[in-house]
Order: C-alpha cells, then sequence, then structure tokens
C-alpha cells in the first residue's frame, strides 16, 4: 500500500461534500422562483415546509460562513504543506493527453472496450498522473466555483446594509447560481466514478484510510509513480 | 376570501396628500421614502389648474415584480393583495426596477423591497387602509370586490372604471379609478433586469446539462449491472 491522502486532506474532503451537498440543497430552494432555477417548485416548498422561509436562509448563510471559515482555517494552516501541491498537481494540464483521456474514458464508459475496437477507436487510456484528467477538470471547476461562490455569497450575505446596491446584488446572484450549477453538473459525474463504477473500490476505500494498493496506482496514476516528488515523499 | 380592490375617484382629489402622510405614519416609513403618491398634471380644465391622481401600487393580476423575483419573496396572496416576505427578500431590487408603475424602492436600513400591502398589518386589526382612512374627500374607496353589499363593489357596478396601464403587456393593474383620469400614459413595460434575464438562462441550461449527467450517469451505472464491462487483466482489483 502507498500513501495518497494525508488525513487533513480526507478530512477537509469530506467535511467539504457535506457543506456542498446541504449548500446547494438549501440554495436551491432559497431560489424558489422555478424560472430561475432548474430543479422546480417542488423542491422549495418542500424544505419551506420543513425549516420556514427565514430559518432556511439562516441555514445557508451559516453553513455557507462555517464552510468559509474551516477553508480559511485550512489553507493558512496547510498552504505549503497541500494547497499549493494541490492546486499545482491540478493545473498541471496537457491538452492533448487530457483531451484524449477524457474522450476515450467517456466511450469506455458508455460504447465499453469491444464497441470502440469494433468501430477501429483506440480504447488505451493515456498514462495519468496523480489526478486523472477527469479529475483535474473537475477539481478546476470545483475551486473555481467555489471561489466565485465565496466572492458572490459574501457580497450577498452582507448587502443588506449597502445602499445603491442592487446592481451589485443581481450580478453576485448569478454568479452564485452559475458557478454552482458548474460544479453541480459535474457532481454525478464525480460521484459515479470514485464510488460507483466498477474497480474504483480501492480509490474511495484512499478516501477513508489515505491509502491505495501499489498496483491499482500503477494502473491509474503511472506517471505518478515516478515523479520525483512522487509517493515517495508521501510516504515519509 | 375576500379580493381587495381599491377604485380611486380623481375628480374628488384635491392634492392635501393626507394619504401619502398617513401612510408613512401607519406604516412607520423612513424620512423620505413613500410608499402612494399623487401625480400633478397641468390641466386647463380643472378648477386648480392642474389634475391629481393618487395612487400606489396597483395589486397588478399579473403582477411583474413576483416574476421578477429570484426568491418569491413578493407574492400574490389570495385576496388579491401583492406582498413582500421581508424574511425571504435578499434586496436584489429586481422587482423595483421592472415595476411599470415605480411603486417599489428598497428600504435603505433593511435592504429589502418596501411597498404598498393595503396597510396589512392594521388591516388584520380591522382597520381600513391609512390612506382611505385619512382621505377627506373619500376619493379612494377600499373593499372587497366579491361582496356585493361592500361599496367598493356597489361603486364598481355602476361607475365606468379607466386602468392605467402600460401601452403594451399590461400586468392588468387591479387599483382601478373611476371615470376618466389624467393622465394615463405614464407607466412603462421594463425589462428584467439583465442578471436576472441571464439567470434564467443558466437555470435552463443547468437543468439540461444535470439531467444529462445524472442520467448518463444512472445509465452507464445500469449498463454495469447488466453488461459489465469483463474483467480482464486490467482490472486492479484482480492484480492487486
Amino acid at each position: 500500500m502507498i500513501r495518497r491522502h494525508t488525513p487533513s486532506a480526507i478530512f477537509m474532503h469530506w467535511f467539504n461534500a457535506l457543506c456542498w451537498l446541504l449548500l446547494l440543497a438549501s440554495g436551491l430552494a432559497l431560489l424558489a422562483n422555478p424560472d430561475m432555477q432548474p430543479v422546480g417548485a417542488w423542491w422549495p416548498r418542500l424544505w419551506n415546509g420543513a425549516l420556514g422561509a427565514g430559518g432556511l436562509l439562516d441555514l445557508h448563510v451559516t453553513l455557507g460562513a462555517a464552510w468559509l471559515a474551516v477553508y480559511v482555517v485550512y489553507c493558512l494552516l496547510y498552504l505549503r504543506r497541500e494547497v499549493l501541491p494541490f492546486l499545482r498537481e491540478i493545473f498541471r494540464l496537457t491538452p492533448g493527453q487530457d483531451l484524449a483521456w477524457c474522450l476515450r474514458k467517456g466511450l469506455v464508459l458508455t460504447l465499453g472496450e469491444p464497441a470502440m475496437r469494433r468501430l477501429g477507436l483506440n480504447p488505451e487510456l493515456p498514462p495519468q498522473g496523480f489526478y486523472n484528467a477527469g479529475q483535474k477538470l473537475f477539481a478546476i471547476a470545483a475551486v473555481a466555483g467555489s471561489l466565485g461562490l465565496v466572492l458572490s455569497g459574501v457580497l450577498l450575505a452582507l448587502s443588506r446594509g449597502l445602499t445603491d446596491a442592487e446592481n451589485l446584488v443581481q450580478w453576485a446572484l448569478f454568479v452564485h447560481l452559475a458557478c454552482a450549477g458548474i460544479v453541480a453538473v459535474g457532481l454525478p459525474v464525480h460521484i459515479y466514478m470514485a464510488a460507483l463504477a466498477p474497480g474504483e473500490g480501492p480509490a474511495l476505500r484512499s478516501m477513508f484510510t489515505g491509502q491505495v494498493p501499489e498496483a491499482f496506482a500503477r494502473h491509474h496514476n503511472p506517471l505518478w509513480l515516478t515523479e520525483p516528488d512522487g509517493p515517495g515523499v508521501m510516504r515519509k | 376570501m375576500a379580493r381587495y380592490v381599491m377604485a380611486v375617484d380623481t375628480s374628488r382629489c384635491m392634492n392635501c396628500r393626507a394619504c401619502i402622510l398617513a401612510c408613512q405614519q401607519r406604516n412607520g416609513l423612513r424620512y423620505g421614502y413613500y410608499r402612494n403618491w399623487v401625480r400633478r398634471t397641468p390641466d386647463a380644465g380643472s378648477p386648480s389648474g392642474f389634475a391629481f391622481q393618487p395612487g400606489s401600487c396597483m395589486q397588478c393580476e399579473n403582477p411583474p415584480c413576483v416574476a421578477a423575483c429570484p426568491t418569491l419573496a413578493t407574492y400574490k396572496g389570495k385576496d388579491g393583495v401583492v406582498r413582500v416576505d421581508k424574511e425571504r427578500c435578499i434586496g436584489c431590487g429586481s422587482c423595483v426596477s421592472v415595476c411599470p408603475y415605480g411603486a417599489r424602492y428598497r428600504d435603505p436600513v433593511l435592504g429589502v423591497a418596501d411597498k404598498c400591502d393595503y396597510c396589512a398589518p392594521s388591516r388584520a386589526l380591522g382597520l381600513e387602509p391609512a390612506c382611505v382612512q385619512a382621505c377627506a374627500t373619500r376619493a379612494r374607496i377600499f373593499g372587497d370586490a366579491d361582496d356585493p353589499n361592500d361599496p367598493v363593489a356597489k361603486i364598481l357596478a355602476v361607475r365606468k372604471v379607466t386602468r392605467v396601464e402600460p401601452p403594451e403587456h399590461s400586468p392588468k393593474p387591479t387599483q382601478v379609478y373611476l371615470g376618466e383620469t389624467k393622465p394615463t400614459d405614464w407607466p412603462r413595460t421594463t425589462a428584467l433586469a439583465a442578471p436576472l434575464a441571464m439567470m434564467h438562462v443558466v437555470a435552463g441550461a443547468v437543468r439540461w446539462l444535470g439531467a444529462l449527467s445524472l442520467f448518463g450517469v444512472v445509465g452507464v451505472f445500469l449498463k454495469e449491472l447488466v453488461l459489465p464491462s469483463g474483467s480482464g487483466p486490467r482490472d486492479p482489483d484482480k492484480t492487486a
């Protein structure tokens, strides 16, 4: 077994997941106008019945503030050890290889390898580093989306005291919805690939134990294993 | 359920503005902010030389403010009155800018939309709206249009009714004028603010892309259950 995730990164992943799901659910419930949100009027009604309108807004803002506070503390404490290496890793893009990986992986999932071979398509995936191309894309969307959500969310939460802020509030609301939407669209794919897809069990388990089998890493992340700051460094 | 309507006889208005002050007092409005108004238009035919037209939120049947509100803090009650739930309002002001009558403003301290609700809190105690009570000439008549014994229903049954509405896309105001009134051409159809109009587009895109993502994943999951992609030598569970 080799170490893939630190305990702090594991904690932040699950803390983030919980906050994200609750904030997404309550946010879509706050946006009650069915023309301005994607799920329809039944969802806001469900939540309003449970919490009341004021309670829902309080929950959303409190949860958002707690999420932001924990992230700020984490980023300050682990900036050099985890945050910057994580950002370097997800922005280490190789457009041609990444695109090939995403397209082939999508076809492998939907058509299957035999069908691809019959059609004369190459189902072999380009070798990947610590994150595969799909993970990098989703992580970039999540980081960028979260930054947009934080900026617009703080503005929305504080805008009650501002005068002549209507235009700013309207744009913040738009950014808030767009950023949440981008990540929400990717969320089902992330959950499937990490938790439900056949053969991905070790990856899911590693989000609890921090360890992956060496053979699994060799298959999924061969470039990571040969990197100078690869798992050898993480093992220390 | 009552259907509240206000009918205004502008020929009786003498521009004393007691309605505006009474509304401010009753509803504790901030200095310099008003929920109602009296329009003054030069009119040679009038003894004073002016035509006066009291007004307030028109409590539209198809209120653009309700359609513009992202959180539905603004809603049309079953009694016909358009109201603001201050707990839900996030102060985005899209209702303020979209109202053809300029009948709304954003409270500078609470940061939420404010407008005439026919004095809902005091109406619950059995009082008439403040502007109606304060009007010395009874130019404003208020009541339940569905109750045939109500003064407003009686007068609506016999008098000609004028609606002051924008030339296109009328939101169907329920506050009406009795007989003739001047001017009638001032309300304007106003487009929804750009960011909120774009939210319609984003919501639609997320709806379709989200469905594609969700059903795509469910489809692949079911396909794997029925037709597993096989466990060749590349399956890491087998080689681990």
